[in-house]
């Protein structure tokens, strides 16, 4: 039978209000890898414009053949900055699997995260996260593999179908259902997560199983909470973009920035709404049903039994 | 200076006489019968369309008149639909360079096999001549490539007399493929029957069909008879004479044109009719867009952009002389059926869902109706100069298009982004700028990427930058004489360079030598641009005189060509003050370098301050302002910060 989330919605965000430096730490990480990321290119561009009447075109509007021109000269600004920003990128995910042991030990925890239990409790946990994360790209093949159907699908109805709308419809419905699957997919291995770090469980095939069957037992519930925040994340986002292309004045860069750096951090937030979510939600569960809860209002530190003395055998 | 004088009065009178030199010019029309055209050529086609498998049987006769001077015994014909065939010469092409729509390496699809078969060719007096039929090759030697045919009379046919051939042939279209063929209901009939070729410049004209050409034919008259099943919407290149039915379910439609030198149709039961109209300098001008599902919301964005061209076309360039335009816009996954020109009939292309800032319907539109002027009237030979109809149609679609929606944003109209069309086809040829030369024949090109940036865009870029050399009216007036003098021809580059020579009195070949028939690359750079007290040695003197207006700076400014194109550079430079000083460069040297004493410093020089050169290749080292502006940097790494971070945050999910 399902269980009720409520409370766990608003109670995910207070969390994450909470503790919000968890936030801002990871949007301002994420922010110098990308200013770090388009550093040369920045210089490059600068060297290019600063002092150039031509730069106007971009100021008072943005000319996209401007664009293009810079893009095709031999020393262009433009030229690099595929392969470094994806480099950033990398370096962030590898991060943030890092960071994520630590989140939500503090989550799970419902404690102030120090910065000492966080890096030990993150440390505690990557390798596990790692394994999961392989699980998870293991997982994610059929997904990709129905978006390539879907594909092949579009593409035969395009030849055959005389309207328009047939094929788009069934992309359209397609990309529904795979954005739910992924969701799905996210919820579970998000339980898996938590369940790793709040049980300091070790093998992450049975952690999988044990988040696998709660999410089976409470799969609406835990669906819709993260149906719920996943909705406000793409509204903040799309009204973010919405403000930064059609509202903004083409000369106001401050303006355009904070716009840009709050989508950013609303979606940061958001995501750790989410994961906040799960481990109150987790957290509830096992103290309702366990009649000795895995997790105890005062636990050890999570991190603790990778110091612990090996077990006598 | 007595030269320039000359040019100049032949200037004033083509400027004030357009019509005088439109009558006196060569042989623009047959007086006799006040046609506009010398009609060499009277077609009449019987077609009839089987829907269902998409072939067309039908039967031809061709009247052809011998006005070539001298007795013909041979005749070349295309027979353009055997180029979709995995051994021709246009797959050949496609396979090594590209085209537009596929790149190099393209798999053959059988889908895409096309072909047309002359069952049975006859001439009056000589009997069938099937046999005699002989495909020929005159490009590439392919013996596999049957797109010309060749066929030998009997006897010679003697200057000034006619001859009828009677030829009964069947097509198979292709799926859409290079704008002609079919997709799900949809037939669009294009190159379609044997076509004689053009006696031109002495010899027979009649080119292979290649990956990067286009058509050439002669001037005549066109009856077609065309049947297809009842509930087919049709829409021709001609004049709706008759509507029949039959009993078989069928009905036939016959269609004359005249004065044009080519013919298609399409049909579809898709096809919902949209009528207006429009009238200009000759008259009335029915406008039929034939308008494909799904596409609806484009209708009136389709109107009128025609409307607006054909008005700005007769106001600048001269009149639009047919009655009617037929406007085709093609399904979804028939999209290789748009933005084509035909006379009288254009293909054009949009999307479901096509948002108002992106006016790729409106540019469709204007381009293939500027088409209508540049291949359908000035009919230029597109194999071997294609430059003439693309190139300058490229241009005159910047005119149009600009005048219409604007200079800077008639191609993308955001608040956030926007893009002119100079800006279109600065980028386009800026892309590939030095491959081949503008004058090269089309299917000679490095590649098709090659072909589109140079044939379209730099002809385009060059006539908007041969403006700052003549200025934009004169230019106007050179297309008007042009145009007056050459409709209903095949003139060659060398017309169009002259009469812009003759319009504007000036000697070009300087500029034509580097911009069509070269492929140097133009570059001016501003290369140094500071002030030094005069008396900089004496620093004693400097410090006291700091802030003083006593203080005399000498301004160094050198401008440097970068590239091999020369090109006379005009350079302003600002002085804090707020004097200017104005120099006129020759461009020949590699640089030149301008000092100024003054009592103040440089506040900004800048070279084509109007962006008049829009063949530069790189227009942002044409300039130095003192007081750095890094605000459009910012702008570029908010957009790069953002892209970065984001792309963070997506791969991060999966942690």
């Amino acid at each position: 039978m399902a269980e009720s989330n409520r409370g766990t919605f608003f109670s995910g965000a207070g969390l994450v209000w909470k503790w919000q430096r968890l936030v801002w730490w990871l949007f301002f990480v994420c922010l110098i890898f990308g200013f770090y990321s388009t550093q040369e290119m920045t210089e490059r561009a600068s060297f290019l414009l600063n002092n150039s009447a031509a730069a106007q075109r971009l100021v008072n509007g943005f000319d996209f053949s401007s664009i293009v021109t810079l893009q095709q000269l031999p020393d262009s600004p433009l030229e690099i900055q595929g392969h470094t920003i994806l480099h950033f990128s990398i370096l962030f995910v590898i991060l943030m699997l890092f960071a994520t042991g630590g989140i939500l030990a503090a989550y799970v925890l419902g404690e102030k995260p120090t910065t000492t239990a966080f890096f030990e409790a993150a440390g505690h946990h990557f390798w596990r996260l790692f394994r999961l994360l392989i699980y998870l790209v293991i997982v994610l093949l059929p997904i990709a593999g129905l978006a390539a159907a879907t594909n092949a699908i579009y593409t035969h109805i395009e030849d055959t179908s005389i309207s328009p709308y047939p094929g788009d419809h069934v992309v359209e419905a397609a990309a529904i259902v795979i954005l739910l699957l992924l969701i799905i997919v996210r919820v579970w291995f998000d339980m898996a997560q938590v369940i790793a770090v709040a049980d300091d469980e070790k093998k992450m095939h049975r952690a999988l199983r044990r988040a696998f069957t709660l999410f089976r037992h409470n799969f609406f519930s835990l669906l819709w909470l993260y149906l719920r925040v996943s909705i406000i994340e793409w509204l903040l986002f799309a009204l973010g973009l919405h403000v930064w292309m059609f509202h903004l004045s083409p000369q106001s860069v401050v303006a355009a920035f904070l716009v840009s750096q709050l989508m950013i951090l609303t979606w940061i937030g958001t995501r750790l709404w989410q994961r906040a979510s799960e481990a109150i939600w987790y957290r509830n569960h096992q103290a309702n049903h366990a009649a000795a809860p895995a997790w105890s209002p005062a636990p050890e530190p999570m991190y603790m039994p990778v110091a612990a003395p090996a077990p006598q055998q | 200076m007595q030269l320039t004088k000359v040019f100049a009065l032949a200037a004033a009178s083509a400027i004030f006489c357009g019509p005088i030199f439109s009558q006196a010019a060569p042989a623009p029309a047959d007086t006799a019968t006040k046609t506009l055209s010398t009609r060499i050529v009277a077609y009449q086609i019987e077609a009839k369309l089987d829907p269902t498998k998409h072939t067309i049987a039908a039967s031809e006769s061709l009247t052809y008149k011998n006005l070539t001077g001298q007795p013909q015994q041979t005749f070349p014909f295309h027979l353009y639909l055997n180029a979709f065939q995995p051994q021709s010469t246009f797959m050949t092409e496609v396979r090594r360079s590209g085209t537009r729509g596929s790149g190099p390496d393209t798999e053959w699809d059988p889908k895409h096999f096309g072909s047309i078969t002359v069952d049975k060719l006859e001439v009056a007096g000589a009997g069938d001549l099937t046999d005699k039929m002989q495909f020929i090759q005159p490009d590439d030697k392919n013996t596999d490539d049957h797109t010309v045919v060749q066929i030998t009379l009997p006897k010679p046919i003697a200057p000034g007399a006619s001859v009828e051939f009677h030829i009964v042939f069947h097509d198979v279209l292709p799926k859409v493929v290079e704008r002609t063929g079919y997709a799900h209901d949809f037939d669009m009939v294009g190159q379609w029957f044997p076509k004689v070729g053009v006696w031109w410049k002495n010899a027979w004209n009649c080119h292979q069909f290649h990956a990067n050409t286009e058509f050439f034919a002669d001037f005549g008259t066109f009856d077609v008879k065309i049947t297809v099943p009842q509930n087919e919407v049709v829409g021709a290149g001609g004049d709706l004479v008759s509507s029949a039915t039959n009993p078989d379910g069928t009905k036939t439609l016959t269609y004359h044109s005249e004065d044009v030198h080519d013919f298609s149709w399409t049909a579809s039961p898709s096809f919902t009719v949209v009528e207006d109209s429009w009238t200009g300098s000759q008259g009335p001008v029915k406008i039929h867009l034939l308008i494909s599902p799904g596409h609806e919301s484009s209708s009136q964005r389709y109107i009128k952009a025609a409307k607006g061209s054909l008005q700005l076309f007769d106001e600048w360039y001269g009149p639009y002389p047919y009655d009617r335009l037929t406007m085709v816009d093609p399904p979804h996954g028939g999209a290789d059926a748009g933005g084509m020109e035909y006379p009288t009939l254009i293909t054009l292309g949009t999307g479901v869902h096509m948002p108002q800032g992106v006016l790729a319907p409106e540019v469709v539109t204007e381009h293939e109706f500027g088409h209508q002027y540049w291949y359908g009237m000035v009919a230029t030979n597109e194999f071997e100069e294609a430059w003439l109809d693309e190139g300058i149609n490229s241009y005159t679609e910047v005119k149009v298009m600009d005048a219409l929606y604007g200079k800077n944003t008639s191609v993308l109209n955001f608040p956030f982004a926007q893009m002119g069309e100079s800006g279109l086809q600065q980028i386009g040829y800026l892309a590939d700028p030095a491959k081949d030369p503008i004058s090269r024949f089309a299917w000679l090109f490095y590649n098709n990427n090659s072909y589109g940036g140079i044939t379209y865009s730099k002809t385009a870029t060059m006539l908007l930058t041969l403006e700052k050399v003549i200025g934009e009216d004169t230019l106007r007036q050179a297309l008007h004489t042009y145009f007056m003098r050459y409709r209903f021809t095949h003139p060659t580059g060398e017309d169009f360079l002259k009469t812009i020579e003759e319009v504007s009195g000036k000697d070009l070949h300087w500029y034509f030598n580097q911009a069509v028939y070269g492929t140097q690359v133009l570059d001016y750079s501003l290369a140094d641009a500071h002030s030094d007290p005069l008396k900089w040695w004496d620093t004693a003197a400097h410090d006291s005189k700091k802030n003083d207006k006593d203080e005399i700076y000498r301004t160094y400014v050198t401008v440097v060509r970068k590239g091999d194109f020369q090109f006379p550079v005009d350079l302003e430079v600002k002085f804090e003050d707020h004097t200017t000083a104005a120099e006129h460069w020759d461009g020949q040297d590699r640089w030149v370098r301008y000092h100024y004493d003054r009592k103040a410093k440089i506040e900004s020089a800048q070279i084509d301050a109007h962006s008049q050169i829009t063949m530069d290749r790189d227009y942002f080292n044409n300039s130095y302002i003192e007081d750095a502006n890094p605000r459009a940097a910012h702008k570029l790494r908010n957009i790069w910060v953002f892209a970065s971070e984001w792309l963070s945050q997506l791969l991060a999910w999966l942690t």
